[in-house]
């Protein structure tokens, strides 16, 4: 171990000779144009007053964030953006878990259920939006089937309520990506031990108890990683809304992104930047707490 | 070597910081004196135009720029911009992207949205302008005294499409000649079983053509010029009595069932099929009918009036695929060929175009093509005395219709409406700069 480490250091020491520091300055240079600059203009630029109406841009303190809280449409869309994050993470994780489980055996038919499973999620995902809302019409799909089934002429508009519209948007975002939290799970099933799963078994575990004491436990890490994907993910969520209901109806599906897209096309840039800001700063004091959470529940393990 | 690694780091943000500068890329304006207008057939071998145009309007060109190219030797590129058309072009134009011509909506608040004056060539003396008729000359395409827009097809007109055998079938012989009448005139046939108003709240763009026919006498009044000054506001009783109505009217079941769910394809199939018997809409809606049926049907079934409080005035609100704007490009050949193609388009290239899209002219010399259907006929008629729309004459262009929506889907009072329009209005208008906000 000793020797290990010894061994170690002395290699850094001679890499470091090898190749100095300002060796760096280039792909610094690149990370600082391409990636630090646009973020910190995208700080600066809420702090004036820049728009489509003028050229000079002139600073104007915190009026943006005083305008925008005091007028209710901005606190409307952030909580939009959070039931709707918090509904994507429940059925994308419920959905991808039970499709894992299901596929979880390494049978022919399954690979290639799993194949048809992960389709959704390498579509477009504008393409996920305009399909839905076809199928979801009042005259879609949807209800000539169950019109069909059923025997009478249904034309529920499933898109139409101002209460559950969100809840089925929600269903469409995790049913895109449902595929890839179902991969993610696979590979966690794939690391518990066969011997732990034995021993449970001579123990006389039956399936729920296995699952609920050995295997869901032991799949904390895949839970992690699918749970503030999913979250953190759908608080960024834009195309699949916008192409199913632009934010309707009654501005109940209204997310933060769809806000500042509206927002900056008003040529107000300034105050779309600020609200990418706020969306920025919601979406990180969510993260640490979150992954902090999260990361606690694999250390009981 | 840590010390030479911090210092490189400093060197190479204060660097960047210095080059990046706080500066709008999309300044770079001169403004020149009166331009001169090139002949229209003035050779341009070797010259490049690019022409910006939305889905729905890509093909308008076509015609005449075949013409123009034979006749001048010039190359033009028509460029598609995806929808949402302004907005890309806004984005475009603010990061220093500019093409020579572009399809632009030549209203106040939409030139106001491109910083006309910087980024726009002024038309001014163009030599088209006498050729059009006389009360179509002046009717937009200006701001602050300055002509940045040229018109090329007649404005839309928000007014009542109606279904003329649903009118015949129930015995109605006279067209409403104001608004009680009009009212009147739905709540008769709504006895009579026939849906007297179709809307769609689900595309919800129709919406606010509602409430803006009945701010036309206030139009007339100046009411968009108080609201531009911050005299008035659309929480003042003027806006507010209109949001109130039209709710009012949707309250009394004059508006179809489905209402909430209704989009526009519906609207056009539920009018053309008798299951409603009016329509406030605008000519694209008349573009939907023409996809549904053919001229002779339409001209059988389809008539047009424009409605509001006093009488039968329309309220004309102009759209992207009615006219041209000519940037400032810097370079100044390619600025005065752009012209040129105007000067064609609008003078020898106009008769072809008018037959070729078969729309109505908008020259007195030049006659409107036999096949234009006779709604759209009406539509034009009723442009002389109308007035302008909030689009036309408002520095901005609130979201009224979202908002309107909204409280179709029953999430904002009317006063809640008017409040979120106002306080959108005032939040654009100061970004603009305009003096009492």
């Amino acid at each position: 171990m000793s020797t290990n480490t010894t061994l170690a250091k002395g290699a850094a020491r001679r890499r470091r000779h090898d190749h100095p520091l300002w060796f760096l300055i280039p792909a610094l240079a690149v990370l600082v144009v391409f990636f630090f600059v646009p973020t910190l203009f995208n700080f600066v630029y809420a702090f004036t007053d820049w728009s489509s109406f003028k050229s000079a841009i002139g600073f104007a303190g915190i009026d943006n964030f005083v305008s925008l809280f005091s007028n209710g449409t901005l606190l409307n869309a952030l909580k939009v953006t959070l039931v709707y994050a918090v509904l994507v993470a429940v059925f994308q994780n419920v959905f991808g878990l039970a499709l894992a489980l299901l596929l979880e055996r390494d049978t022919r038919v399954n690979r290639a259920v799993r194949v048809a499973f992960f389709i959704p999620v390498v579509m477009s995902a504008l393409a996920v939006g305009y399909i839905f809302q076809a199928l979801l019409k009042p005259d879609g799909a949807l209800n000539g089937i169950l019109g069909a089934l059923f025997g009478t002429e249904m034309a529920i508009p499933w898109l139409g309520s101002t209460t559950w519209t969100i809840v089925v948007v929600a269903v469409i975002h995790a049913w895109k990506w449902m595929g890839l939290s179902m991969l993610i799970y696979l590979a966690g099933l794939k690391t518990i031990g066969e011997d732990v799963l034995e021993a449970a078994r001579l123990d006389g575990a039956d399936r729920w108890t296995m699952f609920r004491a050995i295997r869901f436990p032991l799949l904390a890490p895949a839970v992690t990683f699918n749970v503030a994907t999913a979250l953190l993910g759908s608080m960024n969520g834009f195309d699949i809304v916008q192409a199913t209901t632009e934010g309707g109806p009654g501005g109940t599906t209204e997310l933060l992104n769809i806000f500042i897209f509206r927002t900056f096309g008003q040529g107000l840039f300034a105050q779309a930047t600020t609200m990418s800001l706020v969306l920025f700063l919601t979406v990180t004091i969510l993260a640490f707490p979150v992954i902090r959470f999260l990361r606690k529940r694999e250390d009981v393990l | 070597m840590k010390n030479t690694f911090r210092t490189a780091l400093a060197l190479a943000a204060a660097g960047v910081l210095a080059l990046t500068g706080c500066s709008d890329p999309g300044t770079d304006a001169d403004t020149g004196g009166p331009v001169d207008w090139p002949a229209q057939d003035t050779d341009l071998t070797g010259t490049v135009l690019t022409i910006w145009a939305a889905q729905n309007s890509n093909t308008v060109p076509e015609g005449v720029v075949a013409g123009f190219e034979e006749l001048t030797g010039a190359e033009v590129e028509i460029v598609t911009i995806p929808d949402p058309y302004e907005q890309g072009i806004q984005t475009k134009v603010a990061t220093g992207d500019k093409p020579d011509l572009a399809f632009w909506q030549p209203t106040a608040s939409q030139l106001t949205a491109l910083n006309a004056s910087q980024n726009l060539q002024p038309l001014d003396d163009a030599p088209w302008l006498d050729a059009y008729k006389p009360e179509l000359r002046d009717i937009t395409g200006i701001l602050d005294d300055t002509r940045y827009a040229a018109l090329i097809t007649t404005p839309a007109v928000q007014g009542v499409y109606y279904n003329k055998e649903v009118f015949a079938a129930n015995g109605v012989t006279d067209i409403p000649a104001d608004w009680d009448s009009f009212v009147q005139l739905a709540r008769d046939l709504k006895e009579d079983g026939v849906t007297p108003f179709h809307e769609m709240a689900a595309d919800r763009w129709g919406t606010q053509w509602w409430v803006q026919v009945q701010l036309a006498d206030a139009t007339a009044d100046g009411l968009w010029d108080r609201v531009n000054a911050n005299e008035e506001q659309f929480t003042d009783p003027t806006v507010q009595d209109a949001i109130e109505t039209y709710q009012g009217l949707i309250e009394e079941g004059l508006f179809n069932e489905d209402i909430k769910t209704a989009t526009f394809e519906d609207q056009g199939a539920a009018l053309l099929d008798g299951d409603a018997a009016m329509v406030m809409q605008v000519n694209s809606f008349f573009g939907q009918l023409q996809s549904l049926a053919d001229t002779e049907t339409l001209d059988r079934k389809i008539g047009f009036f424009p409605i509001a409080p006093s009488g039968n005035v329309g309220t004309f609100v102009p759209d992207q695929a009615n006219a041209l704007v000519a940037f400032k490009t810097g370079d100044a050949e390619r600025e005065s060929a752009a012209r040129q193609l105007l000067s064609y388009w609008l003078g020898e290239g106009y008769e072809d175009f008018v037959n070729d899209q078969s729309t109505v002219s908008l020259q007195s010399d030049v006659e409107t093509p036999a096949d234009v259907p006779e709604a759209l006929l009406s539509v034009s008629d009723s442009l002389a005395d109308s007035v302008g729309s909030m689009q036309a004459l408002a520095i901005a262009n609130p979201d009224l219709y979202i908002y309107l929506a909204d409280m179709i889907q029953g999430t904002k009072t009317p006063a809640e409406v008017a409040e979120a329009t106002q306080s959108q209005f005032a939040e654009l208008a100061k970004a603009q700069g305009a003096e009492g906000f």
